[in-house]
């Protein structure tokens, strides 16, 4: 895989050459972009951060990764993590921040002691002053929101705020800050060093009804057909990505590209893809996401804290045989109510399974 | 600033640039509903009751979130926009107590008043039909989850501006909820009891504890009933009756009092009065004898309770040991007037009417037992009132009863943040200086500011003022006192915003707009009096030459007087 490729700091070597504004510029001509979900390119986001006006500046690494069939990032920390540091080091560096976090997914405990370790060693060969300190959630699904985690890395309840100001201008305690995905930051100093490095290539967890679950390193633009292929996909009829994209009817040739997840009202967002084979109701899916949501809604915002309760209660109906067409027309309206009135990203997406999955399998809820 | 043109409901506006949404239309003469926003308070978005479109935006914007730009245009009422705020509006119905005919926020509730004005007839939801025990332990505060609604302006208020932190959230997603920390109820909190989370609840989720009921009873028993109105009453209880903010109603209201069966209606005036002689004095005497200092007010039994809990080892000395003015008056009434009118103090009832719900737990204290039998808030005056079928509106007025009714203007502003150091200057300045000096108004600290400051010379010696609201800004100074740092030599302190005329008692909402109204109110009826000095009032010098003897006599400390204890919370 290309994204284990050792580094070795020679791209740390290479930016302090070219100094902060030249490399910002180099990962903007080579195009890496965000690989949390927003796609957002890595090096505008960094200027921003760097111009705006703040005697401290803070970089935190995103490695709370809860998306329901989203693993990637658990793959990079586990087999390559010295990318990552050196990556929050160059990151640190263009934006001018002495104190960077890596704020790490509850349920990735097992991985703190080894990371302090590689955070030691890396800045250490480095010669870097950088003080990186590793936060762990607690296992809250909104915590993968940036707002989220400078609340919780703030001592605050992990909650949303609501945007702009965006993190580079003013976040962790009213800094301007940086946040990146881990896969973004691992990409860091491979697309600085590497001439043949695209910002095509991506990870994607693979999972569901296949034969061999796993990360994979594809393109984007690979074709559905092809995926399910490698990975032993039986009879796919839908592919979800990840709970919070939605869903779409499966077909070989279906490109996973966002744009093309886009036309179908889904989100391509962390390229997590769950294939669900022709056996399964998609009435007993959008259920167990539904339960999901309602779950790790944070509470904060009413569509959100409240709707996502009816969602599954008007699921479960529909389930026990007794929905009418009246609740069908109000699950669509509560589902479009959420979404275009909830508070954050998470919230406004929580409901896009339910209205894909209508679309595409309104026989299913029959 | 710089001015913006943009379309709101495709009317052209002007706005701020970079103003919210909701504050551009306010001022336009669009009041788009709201929960969880309040001009006052840390903006959080959380209600998505005041969402709007806006063109070229996906999705609906919530308008108190969202920033205004050149160009914008807006719809706060298009289909989509209605349809979507009734929908969050029945969610919240469906997770709340409809009971609204037995809610002690009846015909008061901001979530009665949007459904109304939403047309809401029915919830398509199933109810979830929430059961969570209502917290009374509170001498001051009644606390139904039930009701609920989420908006977090309790919690803002508590911790932000009052930095009380008694109250805070816990759970997630749908069982959320409010409250003390680690399970306590609201009586083993670190609560000040200042109210200011019951006037800025939209439900019946915080309310005053309402003692209406005892006092009827009392109303309707062979005792000898009195009753005494604070200084801040006469400026907001007309609210109630729809009388516009800032209008005084002391006439009506004292009329009022009367009818319902009062004894006699005395001012807490007198005790304002009373209590600046006492407070100035003492204040002379630190001065003169290098004293603790600075010296602290206190007349305000929320902020007592914050100094008691957060700073008594440092403070307990700075603190006047005068008592507040309703406290004067209470132990005026048991010992000098039921002697003078030849009763036994057990036999007469009296009722505070306060604008304040820290006031029910001070005349609990162990210091003012047996003086103070019911207190009742502004807002439980007012159910009073209706309850006994008064038509306040077309009452005539009348006068407070003698000996305890007369008052000065410097009585009167003591309802609004800077009246009681206004007031305690006027008195200080003269004792100090031996004069009966012109110079009264100290406008430096009037106003909304949180922290007033201000400098004057009195007999060639300067004094450092400086008045607080708040306890959040109190908290600063304190700081200051405790490091040794401060330089002030007399402090003012309300735990209220605005003072007493935005006390927890008072009819909601206590805004910006309306709290300057209600000042402006008092500062009128200053004005108007021809007696502006404490110590220049007759019914006060009659009262030391006839019973208390000379300020800071013996008895005088007896009955003006207290001490404080230091508290603990969880």
């Amino acid at each position: 895989m290309k994204i284990l490729e050792e580094v070795n700091l020679e791209a740390w070597k290479k930016v302090k050459e070219l100094g902060a504004d030249k490399t910002m510029e180099l990962l903007k001509k080579k195009g890496l972009t965000g690989r949390g979900g927003a796609c957002f390119l890595t090096g505008l986001k960094w200027e921003f951060a760097k111009k705006a006006r703040g005697n401290e500046k803070f970089v935190i690494c995103n490695a709370d990764e809860g998306e329901p069939g989203t693993f990637k990032d658990k793959l990079i920390l586990d087999n390559n993590p010295e990318n990552v540091i050196e990556g929050i080091i160059i990151a640190a560096y263009c934006v001018g921040a002495k104190k960077a976090y890596i704020y790490l997914r509850g349920e990735y405990h097992y991985l703190h002691n080894k990371l302090e370790n590689v955070i030691k060693k890396v800045l250490e060969n480095a010669k870097s002053d950088l003080k990186i300190e590793i936060v762990e959630g607690a296992g809250a699904y909104i915590c993968g929101d940036e707002t989220a985690i400078i609340a919780s890395i703030e001592n605050r309840r992990g909650y949303p705020h609501f945007k702009p100001p965006y993190p580079p201008q003013e976040g962790l305690f009213n800094k301007p800050t940086v946040i990146n995905n881990v896969e973004t930051l691992a990409n860091v100093p491979l697309a600085i060093v590497n001439d043949e490095w695209s910002d095509e290539v991506r990870l994607f967890s693979v999972s569901g009804d296949v034969a061999k679950a796993g990360v994979y390193e594809l393109k984007v633009g690979t074709k559905l057909g092809e995926i399910a292929n490698v990975a032993g996909a039986k009879d796919p009829k839908a592919v979800y990505f990840g709970a919070a994209g939605g869903c779409v009817k499966y077909s070989d040739n279906f490109v996973v590209s966002a744009d093309k997840v886009c036309k179908e009202e889904a989100m391509l967002g962390a390229c997590s893809l769950i294939f669900v084979s022709k056996k399964r109701s998609m009435l007993d899916m959008a259920m167990n996401i539904a339960q999901f949501f309602k779950h790790e809604s944070c509470g904060k915002c009413t569509p959100c804290r409240e709707g996502n309760v009816h969602v599954l209660r008007l699921l479960e109906k529909i389930k026990r045989g007794e929905g009418n067409e009246d609740d069908f027309g109000l699950l669509e309206k509560l589902c479009i109510t959420i979404r275009d009135t909830a508070l954050c990203g998470l919230g406004q997406s929580c409901t896009n399974h339910v209205l894909t999955a209508l679309k595409f399998f309104k026989g299913d809820f029959k | 600033m710089k001015i913006i043109k943009l379309k709101i409901n495709r009317k052209e506006v002007e706005a701020k640039d970079g103003e919210f949404i909701i504050d551009a239309a306010k001022r336009n003469g669009i009041d788009i509903p709201h929960f969880c926003y309040n001009e006052r308070l840390e903006r959080i978005g959380a209600c998505r009751i005041c969402v709007v479109e806006v063109k070229g935006m996906d999705k609906l914007q919530a308008s108190c979130c969202t920033q205004v730009r050149g160009g914008m245009e807006i719809s706060t009422h298009s289909p989509r926009v209605l349809e979507a705020r009734r929908m969050n509006m029945q969610l919240l119905l469906a997770n709340h107590d409809l009971y609204c005919t037995i809610c002690k926020e009846n015909l008061m509730c901001k979530l009665q008043r949007y459904a109304s004005e939403l047309m809401i007839e029915d919830t398509p939801f199933e109810s979830l039909h929430r059961e969570d025990e209502v917290d009374n332990s509170s001498v001051s505060i009644r606390r139904d989850n039930n009701k609920c609604i989420l908006c977090e302006q309790c919690v803002r208020v508590c911790n932000n501006v009052q930095t009380v932190y008694a109250i805070g959230m816990v759970n997630r997603g749908v069982k959320t909820r409010i409250t003390p920390n680690f399970g306590h109820n609201m009586k083993e909190s670190s609560c000040i009891n200042c109210g200011q989370c019951v006037v800025a609840c939209p439900t019946g989720a915080l309310t005053e504890k309402s003692d209406i009921q005892g006092v009827i009873n009392a109303l309707n028993s062979d005792k000898y009933l009195i009753v005494q109105t604070a200084p801040s009453i006469r400026a907001t209880l007309g609210e109630l009756f729809d009388i516009p903010a800032g209008t005084p109603v002391t006439g009506k209201m004292v009329t009022a009092l009367r009818q319902i069966g009062f004894d006699k209606v005395f001012d807490t005036n007198i005790g304002a009065d009373i209590c600046i002689v006492e407070e100035a004095n003492e204040f002379v005497g630190r001065v003169k004898n290098n004293g603790v200092l600075p010296m602290i007010t206190t007349c305000c039994p929320a902020w007592i309770k914050f100094g008691e809990q957060f700073y008594y080892e440092e403070l307990n000395k700075n603190m006047s040991t005068c008592r507040s003015p309703q406290a004067i008056v209470a132990s005026l009434i048991k010992t000098y007037y039921a002697k003078n009118i030849k009763k036994d103090p057990k036999d007469i009832v009296l009722v505070d009417i306060m604008p304040c719900t820290a006031k029910k737990y001070e005349v609990l204290r162990p210091e003012f037992k047996g003086e103070t039998d019911f207190v009742l808030t502004t807002v439980e005056l007012g159910k009073l009132l209706k309850q006994l079928n008064v038509d306040f509106v077309h009452l005539p007025d009348s006068e407070f009863d003698n000996p305890l009714g007369m008052s000065t203007g410097a009585a009167d502003i003591f309802g609004h943040t800077g009246g009681v150091m206004e007031a305690a200057l006027r008195t200080a300045a003269d004792m100090l200086s031996g004069e009966d000096l012109k110079a009264i108004d100290y406008t430096k600290i009037r106003g909304m500011d949180e922290i007033k400051e201000t400098e004057v010379e009195i007999a060639g010696k300067k004094i450092k003022i400086c008045v607080v609201h708040t306890t959040g800004a109190a908290r600063k100074l304190l700081e200051q006192i405790k490091k040794g740092k401060s330089p002030y030599h007399f402090i003012e302190i309300m735990a209220c915003y605005g003072g007493c005329i935005g006390g927890g008692g008072q009819p909601p909402p206590n805004s910006k707009g309306v709290l300057k109204k209600r000042t402006q109110a008092l500062i009128n009826v200053d004005e108007a009096k021809k007696i502006r000095k404490s110590h220049k009032n007759p019914a006060v010098i009659k009262l030391y030459k006839e019973y208390l003897g000379k300020p800071g006599s013996e008895r005088a400390h007896k009955l003006l007087h207290t001490k404080y204890s230091k508290k603990t919370y969880v």
